[in-house]
């Protein structure tokens, strides 16, 4: 499959039509991967893909670096492929200035990412050229297990988990540094006039952080896992993330990054909304 | 450093009763940046203001709160005060120390609490806030009037009259609404027809006047002075230019047994039709869903009639895009249904009177159409299901209105009178007939209603009977009409040859979305909102946006009329001056932080938001961004709510002062 990858890299590096491919090299230590961008076809032999393809490349398309390289193409699993729809639905990228090389995926890690058994877009959804044998998406997965365990909790044992959990964070932004559809260039951590988020590691100001992190993502997360990947101090976020997302599924019908027509739902008004919290 | 002065009024006894007016005051005075705070009687009054105006000068303030009533009732008058001590309005606010605080509270000691926090985030707030100037936008002297009824007529002449141009739209084929089905009005008798034609004649005859009948509006965007309207002109498959009404295509039509709406469904129509004689415009429209042509592409011989070649198939529908700055909504009314269909679960129609299925149980506007000379039956009163002429005929009034069990709560207004005068318009036609009334009461307030009324019971006979009506049968070749006499307590039994429901007046079974589509509310029965019950009855919520007619609330010809100039006179006021002058309350997106996720464009109630190019000095597109059209946006905060990087603000209520705020009440 890497054969027909690199072949494609060079034919469209060769004829012109992208100026860079992102995808994966080896990462210098065994079973690592990191980030490539092959500009010039005589490199396409750098490209790999294997199990441990964890990063999600949509992240680069929004870097003003990348984008000033020229029209891009990319290697996307299902899951970052949903990214890559939300980033269009989000007007940060057109569908046709960007190449899909999409490749079907059976999961990724060993044990497998938590997010992979409960995928659905193993063959991804939107692509230019597809590698890899079609995987038929799976039926009756429930994509929110883990967050009906964790609500078996009373309100008081969650709230003390979090807060636990929270209380460690380091403020470093690397949950946001490598979110996808993290792209504003001035967040809303760094404002200070006036100032949303306390700066000082404090418990509270965490809280403040992670959950207006989380709720800025709600409807728009699509669970590639790469925040929590990167969180270096180990808060479990994609719990966090699935939460807000079977509410609004629950509430809206909508999982982000399956259809770049359908309007995001926080941005979307219909009068059959469920309007029950109005009293 | 901040200059301000605390100026706190007792509003008589309103606040002073529960609020300690003087302890406020000095708690107020030791704000940091309060140079002045006094406390006094009636701050609206002209000594209120001056001692504002004097203070200003003589502390040189930089800012001003008023603590008072409701920013609703007096910020009007405090900024105007400030202004003429040269202070820019918008650096005065009030903190409302009545309705928030002194009239829903009873312990004074906690009232007085409140009333310190109060002020003290309204201190903190001002400090914060900047001048702000009045936005101007030009206003487009042309004005949209939705719906050809006599409302809509009325509005459309006397706008142009003022000297304006006017787009009149109706979705039939002809103007005329419901008053040109009506035989003759209450309480004079004359001929609706004879008094509206002229007027519909005159509405297509202006030259200011541009009439789209068989025509919608789509869409509606933009804001009081600035409006852009979509409207769908219906293929009428008949050019209109070429068309002189001769007819000839009409009385060939093979398709002649098609219910003919105007007559509400007593007569028939063809499938190329004009809906009534006198109808304006005269020309026909083809409708497709019964025209052989379109349904099996047979036929067509009314092109082949058409001496003139104004037949054309292949019409399409078109969309006129219109700029407009004012909107008359005028679309009038509809009758409560009384059969099984009902638009809405909560209405529940009349089964018990068994309109599906008995021919001769008709409601007004049919009885209207057998009374009129231009009717089916030339004006004869016969009944439909044999022709015959009725001997007795039974008028039940309230029917669907004040009846919350099917439905309706309201009263209807207008069917007393016409009730009346149905009963008066048969006994002349039927000397030797008995016309019964079925009644709750009779609502007869208006010039020469009751005198109407009177002379309907004293002078041609007719009967009231004072009770509800349970049932309707068959017997024979009569209906049988059951009811109470709630006046001799007894029950009673009326052999009828025709039934009369007056139904109730009802908004147009798509009037919710109609108002969504232009930006109005609707009250939940569905008849349009005025912006104030009593002292703004016909302007809506929406400025630029008037009522006429029936499509308000039941009205009868002359409150339908009166209401239509009315809202002329408002949209006149409104084309007096040139520009307008709006609040500056007007989000504003800063372009640097803006990350064009387009969350503020697509929440924007009011589409103010637009996309904005940034391109560089040759003219390369750097990046694009949000933009607000100041013009549009009504303040609303919305975008402020979505935008997740903070990149919008609005000004005079932006993330700082808010904040301040907040910060202010969490203190101590
Ligand atoms: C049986 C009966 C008898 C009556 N007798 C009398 C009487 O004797 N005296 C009296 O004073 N009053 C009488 N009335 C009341 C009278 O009919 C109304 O007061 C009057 O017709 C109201 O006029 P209007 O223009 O507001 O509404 P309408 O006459 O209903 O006109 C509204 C117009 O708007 C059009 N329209 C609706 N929606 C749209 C849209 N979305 N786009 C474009 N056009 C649209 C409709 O097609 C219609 O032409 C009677 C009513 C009834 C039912
Ligand atoms: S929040 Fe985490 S899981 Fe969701 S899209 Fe961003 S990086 Fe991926
Ligand atoms: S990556 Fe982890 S530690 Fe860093 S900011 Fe995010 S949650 Fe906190
Ligand atoms: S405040 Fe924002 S959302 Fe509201 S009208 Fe103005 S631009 Fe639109
Ligand atoms: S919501 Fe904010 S970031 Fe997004 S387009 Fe609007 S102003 Fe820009």
């Amino acid at each position: 499959m890497i054969e027909q990858i690199r072949e494609k890299a060079k034919e469209l590096l060769t004829s012109g039509e992208v100026k860079v491919v992102i995808g994966y090299e080896n990462g210098g230590m065994p079973e690592t991967t990191r980030p490539v961008f092959i500009t010039s076809p005589d490199e396409v032999e750098r490209l790999i893909w294997n199990k441990h393809c964890y990063a999600n490349l949509a992240n680069f398309f929004v870097r003003k670096e990348v984008a000033s390289l020229g029209k891009p193409a990319i290697i996307a699993k299902g899951c970052d492929v949903k990214a890559i729809t939300v980033l269009v639905q989000e007007s940060q990228i057109k569908r046709e200035e960007i190449v899909i090389l999409g490749v079907t995926c059976e999961g990724v890690g060993e044990p497998l990412l938590s997010k992979c058994p409960i995928c659905d877009v193993n063959t991804p959804r939107d692509y230019n050229f597809l590698f890899g044998k079609e995987i038929a998406p799976k039926n009756g997965i429930n994509k929110s297990a883990d967050v009906e365990e964790f609500e078996r909790k009373s309100p008081e044992e969650r709230w003390e988990f979090w807060e636990e959990q929270f209380s460690r964070c380091i403020k470093c932004y690397a949950c946001r540094q490598v979110c996808p559809l993290c792209y504003c260039e001035v967040c809303i951590a760094d404002k200070n006039q006036p100032q949303w988020i306390e700066t000082s590691s404090h418990t509270r100001g965490n809280v403040h952080w992670n959950l207006i992190r989380a709720w800025h993502l709600s409807g728009r997360c699509i669970d590639c896992g790469e925040c929590e990947r990167a969180c270096p101090v180990g808060i479990p976020l994609s719990l966090l993330n699935r939460r807000l997302a079977k509410s609004v599924k629950e509430r809206f019908g909508y999982e982000p990054g399956y259809d770049q027509e359908k309007a995001p739902p926080f941005t979307d008004f219909k009068q059959e909304d469920s309007q029950e919290f109005i009293r | 450093m901040s200059r301000i002065g605390v100026f706190i009024c007792h509003c008589g006894e309103n606040i002073a009763r529960t609020v300690d007016c003087a302890r406020l005051a000095e708690e107020s005075g030791k704000l940091p940046g309060v140079m002045v705070s006094v406390d006094y009687k009636y701050m609206c009054s002209d000594p209120g203001q001056n001692m504002i105006k004097r203070a200003i000068a003589e502390h040189k303030l930089d800012g001003v709160v008023v603590a008072a009533c409701s920013p609703h009732m007096h910020e009007p008058t405090f900024r105007a005060a400030v202004v003429q001590s040269g202070m820019n309005p918008y650096l005065c606010e009030m903190a409302n120390i009545r309705e928030h605080c002194s009239w829903v509270h009873t312990d004074r000691e906690l009232a007085t609490e409140k009333a310190i926090d109060l002020v003290r985030v309204m201190v903190e707030k001002v400090k914060r806030n900047q001048e702000l100037f009045p936005i101007r936008v030009p206003i487009t002297k042309r004005a949209l009037v939705i719906g050809g009824g006599i409302a809509g007529i009325q509005a459309a002449l006397d706008i142009a009259a003022g000297g304006h141009e006017v787009i009149l739209v109706e979705r039939q084929p002809s103007v005329g609404g419901n008053m040109a089905r009506l035989s003759e009005t209450f309480p004079t008798l004359d001929c609706s027809q004879c008094i509206l034609t002229p007027r519909m004649v005159e509405v297509a005859r202006d030259p200011r006047i541009t009439l789209y009948t068989y025509a919608e509006v789509e869409e509606v965007e933009g804001f009081v002075g600035n409006f852009k309207v979509k409207i769908r002109q219906k293929a009428k498959s008949v050019n209109a230019d070429i068309c002189n009404g001769c007819g000839d295509c009409w009385n060939k039509c093979p398709m002649k047994k098609i219910p003919s709406e105007f007559d509400a469904g007593l007569g028939y129509r063809t499938a190329i039709y004009v809906p009534f004689p006198q109808a304006v415009p005269n020309t026909p429209v083809i409708d497709r869903e019964h025209c052989l042509k379109f349904l099996k592409d047979k036929c067509g011989v009314c092109a082949k009639v058409c001496t003139r070649g104004a037949i054309d198939y292949e019409m399409q529908d078109e969309i006129i895009e219109a700029e407009v700055g004012a909107i008359v909504v005028a679309t009038g009314y509809d009758l409560y249904g009384i059969g099984k269909e009902q638009p809405n679960e909560r209405w529940k129609g009349y089964g018990e009177y068994n309109y599906d299925t008995y021919k001769d149980v008709i409601n007004g506007i049919q009885f209207e159409r057998l009374l009129s000379a231009s009717g089916p039956t030339q004006g004869e009163v016969r009944r439909p299901s044999d022709g015959k002429v009725p001997k007795s005929v039974a008028f039940i009034a309230c029917v669907g209105s004040r009846d919350p069990e099917k439905g309706i709560e309201y009263c209807s207004k207008i069917c007393c009178m016409y009730v009346a005068k149905h009963a008066m318009l048969y006994k002349h036609k039927v000397h030797d007939g008995q016309p019964y009334i079925f009644y709750m009461d009779i609502r007869a307030g208006g010039k020469n209603y009751e005198e109407f009324v009177r002379r309907a019971v004293e002078e041609d006979g007719v009967l009231y009977i004072r009770g509800r009506v349970s049932k309707i049968y068959k017997d024979g070749d009569q209906l049988v009409v059951v009811g109470a006499d709630t006046l001799s307590d007894s029950q009673v039994q009326i052999r009828a040859d025709l039934v009369v429901l007056a139904t109730a007046m009802v908004p147009h079974k798509n009037a919710y979305e109609f108002a969504q589509k232009i930006g109005i509310a609707c009250g939940s029965e569905g008849f349009y909102s005025e912006a104030h019950p009593k002292l703004r009855p016909v302007e809506t919520m929406t400025a630029g946006i008037y009522l006429a007619g029936a499509c308000q609330a039941p009205k009868d010809i002359p409150d339908a009329v009166a209401q239509a100039s009315a809202a002329a006179s408002k949209v006149q006021l409104l084309f007096s001056s040139d520009e307008l002058e709006r609040e500056p309350i007007v989000a504003k997106v800063n372009e640097v932080t803006c990350v064009h996720c387009r969350n503020c464009i697509r929440v924007c109630p009011y589409s103010a938001i637009d996309d904005k190019e940034i391109r560089d000095r040759h003219g390369n597109l750097i990046r694009m961004v949000a933009e607000v059209n100041e013009g549009m946006c009504m303040g609303c905060g919305t975008c402020v709510a979505a935008c997740p990087s903070k990149s919008v603000q609005l000004a005079g209520f932006n993330d700082e002062q808010v904040f301040a705020e907040i910060l202010a009440l969490g203190h101590e």
